[in-house]
This record gives structure tokens, sequence and C-alpha cells, in this order.
């Protein structure tokens, strides 16, 4: 009975306390309203920043390594004096140096930037708001999730600053580069950091996705029954699911390589030989299991990455189409299906090293069968738009761009799921453009989509359009320059992870277009400095918002005030009545979820 | 307490949790799915490395001391740790239940046998680890032979005690978790606050701990 | 329908409940010790052996079950919860045979292509289980150090 008493008091209980953080918050403290504040909303900034923090970092990390591979013979000789001499010496990146930003930048990019940047930024804003709730179901592990990632942002920074650099074996990080500190100089101190901020990293990821699941499904106001859901949530949704059960087998697989490195175990290690060492006793392990454990996480977390976007686009083409989400049932369908997917396909990263070719087939089998809740998106997305009556907002611009980047991206991944044509692909440049395309920039693309259409929620203030645009069309076809000229370098074989291609007599051919890709890789990260000054600017001196509803759209976020306090609704959380997609209705341009059914309305 | 439920309930509506529990239950299973994802990538990592390797040590040459008996007994001692681990679980029961009746003082008691059960276990596998210790196993260390009298790879302890010790890890924060839940009840916190549901979030805990138990003993003394 | 008795039910059926499900998990128990002396005195590699070990495992799943559905509650809770919970474990098979095919599949492309790992394999090492007495002592001393 207890038990009941609690259940149907809770309600009326958080409502209350709500109400009461409303009334109150002009009292919080810089402390509590800045920087451990247990707001959703503020947590949510706050991942945001720290991501766009990375994000530069990242980006700066691939301008360097790409002028190494640009310009390979060019001595530049302010890199020295930027970077010091183990990163840069008589003007060239060192190789140590290479290695280390390649690595660096994809274990931030990956992590820091497209998992907390963005689902943490956008699960931790939108989902209380669209859902109809106060805040999340525990505000307060939120905040610890929040400050769990700053720690392990701390500690993956310093791991930059140590005598031996950073981690530099790759962001997959195989063992032994990983398990042996003689292997190369970033497996010491580096590794070691490296491993702790990633442990970090996990328990925040688990502290954040429980809330999320358990605030979607407990936590919805009255009337929001599931499939009333925006798809943002839904998407938010399964990238917590995926989150929640992947991340813990990543740990695992960290505990075991953390013995490999300092307690003699041999989990991973066999046969292994150091030079000026020798043999090493560590007898019976499988590198192979590693990236089993790795790659478990490994490939859910590129739909972790990526499922917050296709949300955010689906609900952003819908509402800037001014046409309800064609499919709504079949874009959920196919987030689950990419969802359980998701969990069965990791081995095709493993093709080549030795994983038993029948079980690779029925991997291409189950990776190709992903094409099909794929295609199922692509062509919802394209419809939604079809004679649409479209505003072409930046946000919008970007939502549309990533649909484009997710068809030409997603093709190549057909191919690199078939194991036979893996043989010739993997590990070239094929195969980095695939994912850059579509993980990378598509998923960027979804982040500034969501940040451009979703800024007048978060500082009652509108970014500049004309900033907008040019940031837009400058990255996309940047994006495209970049990335699509590196499928034929790859399918003529030219490896990934090379330091320097001009001695190779075979890529010969590439100096040029490797100059032009690096070239077209500045110009674009200099015009995303571009958006974050519009960012900045924008928090302070942006157009004001005027309207509470700016884009005319029917979710619930809308119905809060333009500034919400902590506590989101100033009275009662309003009640939803209809779906999130009634837009041209019955003539009428948008019909917001609070409006209850009338009586002569027509079925949608 | 049932009018709420009945039989329109409509429980995806929203307004309400679809599963008549509270948000901390909900995020409490949901954890502890997580952590079976954990336990269960150690295990099926220890069960790959077994199948990839041609000899493996027989268990029960290996764990056969008893203390005070010395050697030559195989399953004894793990199987007293075992029942040791039930009987706590089932008094953790009796202590969510005694909460659910409100009643503080079987509360107490429950709490106090399964804190018992769970230092008892701990104990055991304290001793356990250091007779192993004394007979020169240890991480990277492997004085067993495989069950066809090759030479064993290390991995035999290294999973051992990598796995044992995260699960003796778990005892231990469930054993604080339990001590913290008895502080709060003898202070009458769930008195005031008018419900035990902490305990039953605790017992969820102890229970996992008792379930991974059941894979463990299973995985690396019997088969 | 159902939904309502479960609430009601929760709190009468406790009692026998728990003590019947206490005395299944220690039966089962002592059904898997039973085995365990068995095999002992089977064969390695032979087929009772391995035919043991599965009912052992198809034990192991009872017991998990009954700690799961009676002592974590999850039978009495609703339906939706319980498919929540249930259903992604199901992502456990493909985990578990994956791993274990691919483990099986390493071992044996290395009895085919590592003459070094097949040899080392066959060599018997009775001495060492002498010295694994007497070297007792300085194995100790290592860790110690």
């Amino acid at each position: 009975m207890s038990n009941e008493a609690v259940l149907h008091g809770a309600a009326t209980s958080h409502d209350a306390h709500g109400d009461h953080h409303h009334e109150h918050h002009h009292h919080e403290t810089f402390i509590s309203k800045y920087v451990f504040s247990m707001d959703h909303k503020m947590i949510a900034k706050q991942f945001l920043i720290t991501g766009m923090v990375w994000a530069v970092i990242g980006g700066l990390m691939s301008v360097l390594f790409r002028l190494q591979l640009g310009y390979p013979d060019t001595s530049f000789p302010w890199l020295e004096d930027l970077l010091g001499k183990w990163w840069a010496e008589k003007g060239h990146i060192t190789a140590q140096g290479y290695y280390a930003l390649v690595t660096t930048h994809g274990t931030v990019l990956v992590f820091f930037v497209l998992t907390a940047g963005l689902s943490g930024t956008f699960a931790n804003f939108l989902i209380p708001l669209q859902v109809g709730a106060r805040d999340m179901a525990s505000p307060f592990m939120n905040m610890l999730s929040y400050w769990f990632f700053f720690t392990a942002s701390v500690v993956m920074l310093s791991s930059i600053f140590v005598e031996t650099g950073p981690f530099s074996g790759g962001w997959t990080a195989y063992p032994p580069l990983s398990a042996l500190g003689d292997a190369s100089p970033g497996s010491k101190t580096g590794m070691d950091l490296w491993l702790v901020a990633m442990a970090l990293f996990v328990v925040s990821s688990l502290l954040g996705g429980l809330n999320y699941i358990a605030t979607i499904l407990n936590m919805r106001t009255k009337g929001m029954s599931m499939t009333r859901l925006p798809l943002t949530i839904w998407a938010l949704f399964f990238t917590a699911v995926l989150g929640v059960l992947s991340f813990p087998v990543l740990l695992s697989g960290f505990i075991l390589l953390i013995f490999d490195r300092n307690f003699g175990t041999s989990f991973y290690l066999s046969d292994i030989f150091v030079n000026g060492v020798g043999a090493l006793p560590n007898e019976g392990g499988s590198a192979i299991l590693f990236q089993h454990l790795f790659w478990f996480l490994g490939h859910p977390e590129v739909y972790i990455i990526l499922l917050p976007a296709m949300g955010m686009v689906s609900e952003i083409l819908s509402v800037n189409a001014r046409k309800p989400i064609f499919g709504y049932m079949a874009m959920i369908g196919s987030l689950f299906a990419i969802s359980i997917l998701a969990f069965l396909v990791w081995a095709h990263h493993m093709f080549v090293t030795g994983l038993n070719p029948f079980l690779g087939s029925i991997f291409v089998l189950l990776t190709l069968l992903i094409a099909v809740p794929s295609a199922i998106k692509v062509f919802n997305w394209l419809t939604t738009l079809w004679r649409g009556n479209i505003r072409f907002t930046p946000g919008m611009l970007f939502a549309i761009g990533f649909v484009s980047l997710f068809i030409s991206g997603g093709l190549t991944g057909i191919w690199l799921g078939n194991s036979a044509l893996d043989i010739h692909l993997h590990d070239t440049y094929f195969v980095i453009a695939h994912f850059h395309i579509v993980m990378g920039v598509a998923s960027m693309f979804g982040m500034f989509a969501g940040v451009y259409h979703w800024y007048p929620k978060m500082y009652g203030r509108y970014l500049n359009n004309t900033l907008g645009y040019i940031h837009f069309w400058v990255t996309m076809i940047g994006a495209y320059l970049i990335f699509w000229p590196m499928h034929y370098e790859g399918l003529a074989g030219m490896p990934r992870r090379y330091y320097d291609y001009s001695i190779w007599e075979s890529f010969k051919n590439f100096v040029e277009l490797n100059k032009f890709i690096s070239t077209v890789a500045m110009i674009v990260f200099a015009t995303q400095l571009l958006f974050l000054l519009n960012f900045f600017y924008s928090i302070w001196k942006g157009r004001k918002v005027t309207s509470q509803n700016p884009w005319g759209s029917n979710t619930l976020e809308w119905t809060a005030p333009i500034n919400p306090g902590h506590g989101n609704w100033p009275g009662e959380i309003p009640e939803v009545h209809r779906w999130a997609y009634d837009y041209g209705k019955d003539g009428r341009e948008f019909i917001s979820q609070v409006e209850p059914i009338g009586a002569d309305e027509s079925h949608h | 307490m049932s009018t709420a439920t009945t039989a329109t309930t409509k429980w995806w509506n929203g307004g309400k949790s679809p599963f008549n529990v509270e948000y901390g239950k909900l995020m409490m299973w949901y954890f502890l799915m997580s952590d079976a994802f954990t336990f269960g990538a150690f295990l099926i990592s220890y069960g790959t490395i077994r199948f990839s390797t041609n000899g493996w040590p027989d268990p029960n040459e290996v764990f056969q001391s008893f203390p005070g008996l010395g050697s030559g007994h195989p399953l004894m001692f793990v199987s007293l740790m075992t029942f040791i681990l039930i009987i706590s679980s089932v008094t953790m029961v009796q202590a969510v239940k005694a909460g659910h009746e409100m009643k503080k003082n079987k509360v107490v008691i429950n709490l106090i046998w399964t804190i018992i059960g769970g230092a008892a276990f701990l104990g055991c596998q304290a001793w356990e680890w250091n007779h192993l210790h004394a007979e020169g196993a240890w991480w990277g260390h492997n004085p067993f032979l495989n069950a066809d009298g090759t030479q064993s790879s290390t991995n035999f302890t290294n999973y051992f005690f990598t796995i044992t010790g995260f699960h003796g890890f778990h005892v231990f924060s469930g054993l604080v978790i339990n001590i913290v839940m008895l502080i709060m009840t003898l202070n009458n916190t769930f008195e005031k606050r008018g419900h035990y549901l902490m305990i039953e979030k605790a017992g969820l805990y102890w229970h996992f701990v008792d379930l991974v138990w059941v894979f463990v003993f299973t995985c690396f003394y019997l088969i | 329908m159902e939904q309502s008795e479960v609430v009601h039910i929760e709190h009468h059926q406790n009692k026998n409940e728990v003590r019947n499900v206490t005395i299944v998990l220690s039966v089962l128990t002592i059904i898997e010790l039973v085995l365990g002396f068995m095999m002992m005195k089977m064969e390695h590699g032979g087929t009772g052996r391995m035919a043991t070990k599965i009912t052992i495992l198809v034990l192991m799943l009872a017991k998990a079950y009954y700690i799961v559905g009676y002592f974590m509650h999850l039978k009495h809770e609703l339906r939706n919860l319980i498919m929540t919970i249930v259903v992604p474990l199901a992502l456990f098979v493909w985990f578990i045979t994956a791993f274990l095919y691919d483990g099986n599949s390493f071992r044996n492309l290395r009895n085919n292509y590592d003459p070094h790992f097949k040899e080392q394999s066959t060599i018997k090492a009775t001495p060492k289980e002498h010295k694994s007495e007497e070297g007792h002592g300085e194995e100790k001393k290592h860790t110690m150090e």
C-alpha cells in the first residue's frame, strides 16, 4: 500500500516541487544556477558549450594533420613555436605528433563532441520540455552526469600535455599498442589517462542514459502517450537504450585492458616480442577479443551518435515543411529496427582480423539488413519534403543537408558491409570517407540543425541568419569537397593512418588532391569559427524572440514561456490531446499538441 | 489502494508510470541491466578465451580446500559460499516485505542478517583468495596445470581473480548500501517518509549480486 | 484486469512463495553439485561430460529465473516492465554465440597454422606438478615484491 501511496502521490508532489523551484529561482546563487545547476536546460547548455570547446580542439587537430598530409614537403616554422618540439620539429608535424593528433581527433570527436555534445545537449534540453516534465527524473544524477563528463574532459585534455604525449594508437585503442607501455611513446602515461578519461565518460553516459530512459517512460504529461511523442524523443530514447546496454561492455573491455597494462595479465596478449625487451611471458590471450568487446560498443556507438540527429532532423523537416512527418509509425519502427541491428553487426569492423569467414558472412547479412530501416527513413524524409511549403531557415537547410549526407555516406556503407569488398577497402581512405560523411559530418549537421532550431528556446534570441546561411553553404559544399575525393583515393588503395604518402610512387598522383582536400578542410574549419562567433554573439546581442512559438511548431516546448525558469511551465503542465505533427490539417497551418481535438475535425 | 488500477487503465497514456513503479526503481532495474552487460562481457570474454585455448585447468583440482579440513574437498567450500549468499538474499526479501508492511523492527532484524550474510561471504572469499595466493596463484601467475597435464596459460587465474574480484566488489558495495539502509531505518528516516521503497531498491541490487554469483559459480567452479 | 490483480496479489502471495523459492533454489544447487561430483569421474572432452555441463547450464538459467522472478519480484510486476527488461536480454544470445564461435575458430586457426601453439599444447608438463609446491615460496616472494 505504501508503494501505491507514493506512486499516486508522486505526480503531484513532483509538480509542487517544480513550482516551488520556479517561484524561487531568483534566489539561486551563481554557483547553483550556472555551475552545479540541476536545471536540465542549464545542464544542456553546459554539455553544448563543453562539446563546442572539444569540437574546436578536435577540429584544430584535423587541420594540423591535414597540413601534414597536404603539404608534407613544406616547412611551417611557426608550428614548432606553437606546439613545441614533441609535436612539430623543423616546421613539420612529427610522426609521433601525427599519430597522437589522429588518435585524439577520433576519440574527442566520437565521444566528447558527438556523444556528449550532441545527445547530452539535446537529450537534456528536449526530453523534459517535449514530454511535458518539470525536469529530469533525477536532476541530481543529471548534474553528476555532466560533472563526470567534465572530469573526463579534464583528464583527456591533460593527457595531451604529458611528456610522452597522448595515446597515439588510434581511437579504437587496439592492443598490443594500447596494452604495452613499451609499444610507443603514447602507450605510456597518455594511455593511462585515456583509459581513466574513457571510464569516467562511461559513468557519465550511464548516469545520463538511465535518467533519459526513466524520464521518457515515467514522466510524460497527461495525454502524452508514446505514439504522441515527437520523433526527437523516440530517437533520444533509443539512443539512451543503446548507451545503457553497450557502454558497460566497453567498460569491461577497458578493465581487462587495465589489468593487461598494469598487473601482468594476458587477456589480449600472446606471442609478443618487443625490441630491446625480448619475448614477453604473456601467452594465451587474444587481441581479437578486445576488438570484439570494443566494437560491441563501437557499433552501437555510431548509432548513439546518429539517432539523435535523425530524430531532430525528422522534427525540423516536418515543422519547416509545414507538413506532418510522413510515416510516423514507420519512423519509430525503423528507429527500433536500427537499434536492434546495431547490437548484432559489430564484427563487420573486423572482417580482415582473421574472423571466422562463416561468422563473417552472417555479419554481412545482418549489416546489409540495416539498409532497410535506413532507406525507410530516407524515403520518409524525402516524402515529408515533397510538396511541402518549405521555409529555408538555417536549421532546415542543415536538416536537408543531413539527409543528403546520410544518403551519400549510407550508400558506401553497403559496399563496406560486404566482407569480400572489404578485403580491398578496409583501412583505406574509402572507409574514412564513408564514416566521416555518414556519421561525422551528418551528425554534425544534425547538431547544427538542432542548435539553429532550438536556439530561440535556449537563449530567447535568434542566431544571425546571414551568418547561418554562409555557415551552411560553406560547410555543405566543403564537406563534399573534402570527403568525396577520398573515395577515389581509397579505391586506388591509399591506406589510412599513414604519416607521409609522398614517398610512395603509387600515390604520387594524389599529391595535388591531398593539397586540395587540406585547403578545403582549413576553409571549412574557419567557417565553424564563424558559427561560434554567431553563437556567442547572439547569446547577448542576438535578435530577441518576441513570440512564444516562433516556428509555429506543435510540440510542447513552445508552450512554455520564452525564457522558462526551472520547472519549465509557470502553472500546470499542459495536457496533451494529439500527436506532434498536425501541420496543414483542415486548412490550419499548425495545431499545437495541447489543443483538444475538435468535434468536426478530420482524422489524420 | 486498488481503485487507481482498474481494468481500463491506460498505462501508456502519460501522466503516470506505465509500469506502476516510481522512477528510482525503474532506474535501478535499468542500471542492473547495464551491469548485467558488464558481467556478461566479462564472462563471455572468459568463455571466448577458454574456447580459443586447447587445455584448461580442472576446477575440481584447483578449488578443493576447506578451512580446517585441508585439501581434497572439491566443491565444498564454494557450496558453502553459495548457500550463504542465497540465505542472505532470502533475508533481504524478508526485509523488503517487512518494509512494505511498515514493520520497522522486522526490517532491522532482516537487514542485520543480510549484512552478516554478506560479510560472511566476503570473509569466505578473502580466505579463498588468500589460500590461492599462497599456492602461487595471482594475476599473471598460474601454478595449476591443464586438466590434460599440459602447461596452462595464466588466463585461468587472470579471469578468476578479475571476475570474482569484480563480483566481490559488488558484494562489498551492496554491503555498504545495506549498512546505510540499516542506519537510515534505525534513524526512522523511512518511518518519517512513510515508505520503505529505498530498501526495495537496495534489495534489487543485493539480489542481482546473488544472481551474478549463480553465473560465476557455474562458470568457474562447475564447468 | 490482469494488472489490477497483480497489485492485489503481491502482498498476500509472498509468505509461502519465499519459502518455496528458497527450497527450489537450494534443491537446484544441490542437483548442480551432485552433477559436479558426478562429472569428476567422467573423462575430459567426452560426451557425458559435455551433456552434464549443458544440464548444469540449464539449471543455472532456472536458478536465475527464480531469483529474478520471485526475489527481485519481476514476476509480479506489470507485463510492460517485464517485457522491457527481458526482451533486451535476448541480445545476449547473439553476443554469446558470436563470441564463442569466433573463439573456437581462433583456436582451430592456431592449431592449423601455428605449429608452435599446437606443439605447446601437447607437451605434458608433469614435473611442474611438484614444482608448484616447491616453487610455492618462490612464487609467493615474487608476488610480494
